[in-house]
């Protein structure tokens, strides 16, 4: 009876033994998130779901020129006055939690902002797509007169979040889309404070280190949000076309967009261009990272 | 005394010029590789297409504005630099073991700069390496 236990305890910890071991096996294979979906944190005007490794800081020059329609006489818009210029920074606090901060010269914007990417797309499909959060506040700061009588600081606060689903679908494609909620403290009377919008952007790849992009963005007309009977000035879709280069610590990006804005929030509540040959621009974004 | 002062300036004159020269004719500084690194093999196969492609994409990214388009130490940052920048290509730089040529390309020294932080997985390093044994002539 004795030998009989013994046996049964032996098979039992031989079989949890054995389980173990492939469950060490299985555990070494881990899914690792796929290579490079997007090159830089930004792709035109949007986010990407691109959080630069822990410890890294990230520079970001933003520049909107003029729109073209005077042709060369000042040089496609490139020296017309009214450009839009940004510079902002970003630190990775983790591998995938960032937090940064811009000056603008629209508006004296100062913006605060954090993207956490809360999953990423994995090179084995366990995970088909990447999951990031969005959200920044900014701060308009220009002269109190601007804002009217009863004015408030927090008339100068905006706010804009989003959420963004991407997917490398294979080496030269990317695509990604996201939903979005634009808030602004104090607007125009026949405006609505909040706008619901939805953003869509690729990018296509023809060598190793340049990319096509496309991005459009377009504010929704949702009636249950809005204040009004009636839709005043709702802002267009902005659509961008660019090319894209990257380097190790560096990512151009120059492309045609039809918003003068930088900051989201301001494209899906103000942008009333269309895009065509009197209203488009050209733009550039430049990424500068270092690692510490 | 005259003799002197003559000698004097002769070997002064002598020991000017071999500094101007030592200056021209720079010797290889050998690389301090550690022991760990130089029994380090590569554990990817030198046909693994996948990962060459990899590979070659990073070393775009990352290599090639210093090391050139084929690896001959001619990218248009290379003429900026004071580092010997090998060349890929040679039968003397594939001779290395691939820990040695993975030291020298992620740790780094003066010029060429530390790649662990920016090219973060081991599976990307080795397709690097991978790549670069691709170059040989």
């Amino acid at each position: 009876m004795k030998k009989l236990i013994y046996l049964i305890v032996l098979f039992l910890f031989s079989g949890h033994f054995a389980m173990a071991q492939e469950e060490e096996q299985t555990e070494k294979k881990v899914d690792k998130p796929v290579r490079s979906p997007w090159e830089s944190g930004t792709l035109v005007n949007h986010q990407t779901s691109i959080t630069q490794y822990k410890n890294t800081l990230e520079m970001v020059i933003s520049h909107r020129f003029g729109t073209i329609d005077n042709g060369i006489s000042d040089v496609f818009g490139v020296m017309a006055p009214g450009a839009n210029i940004r510079i902002g920074f970003n630190y990775s606090i983790l591998d995938n939690l960032v937090v940064g901060y811009g000056t603008s010269s629209q508006k004296k914007y100062q913006d605060f902002q954090a993207k956490y990417t809360v999953f990423e797309q994995t090179r084995e499909n366990t995970m088909p797509v990447s999951l990031t959060f969005y959200g920044n506040a900014a701060i308009d700061a220009r002269e109190e007169a601007v804002f009217g009588v009863d004015y408030e600081f927090s008339d100068r606060l905006s706010y804009f979040s989003e959420v963004i689903v991407g997917r490398k679908v294979n080496d030269w494609l990317s695509v990604q889309a996201s939903a979005n909620f634009t808030h602004y403290n104090s607007v125009d009377s026949l405006l609505d404070n909040d706008k619901i919008g939805l953003g869509f952007g690729g990018r296509i790849k023809f060598s190793p280190q340049s990319s096509l992009t496309l991005e459009l963005g377009i504010p929704l007309k949702i009636e249950s949000i809005s204040q009004h009977t009636s839709f005043t000035d709702h802002p267009k879709p902005h659509f961008s076309i660019g090319y894209e280069v990257s380097t190790s610590t560096h990512a151009f990006q120059i492309f045609l967009t039809n918003g003068l804005g930088i900051l989201p929030q301001e494209l899906y509540m103000y942008n009333l261009s269309e895009f065509d040959s009197k209203s488009i621009r050209f733009g550039f974004n430049i990424t500068r990272l270092w690692n510490f | 005394m005259r003799k002197l002062k003559m000698s004097v300036i002769v070997s002064c004159t002598l020991v000017l010029l071999s500094f101007v020269l030592m200056s021209f004719v720079q010797e290889k500084k050998p690389w301090d590789i550690p022991a760990k690194y130089q029994s380090m093999k590569n554990p990817q196969a030198a046909d693994d297409a996948e990962m060459i492609k990899i590979g070659k994409m990073n070393y775009s990214r990352h290599c090639k504005s210093c090391h050139g388009n084929i690896g001959q130490g001619n990218g248009p940052k290379a003429r900026s630099l004071d580092a010997d920048l090998g060349d890929f290509t040679s039968a003397e730089f594939q001779a290395s073991k691939d820990g040695v040529i993975y030291y020298q390309s992620f740790i780094g020294r003066d010029e060429m700069p530390n790649f662990e932080k920016k090219i973060p997985d081991d599976e990307d390093r080795w397709a690097i390496v991978t790549y670069i044994r691709t170059l040989k002539k």
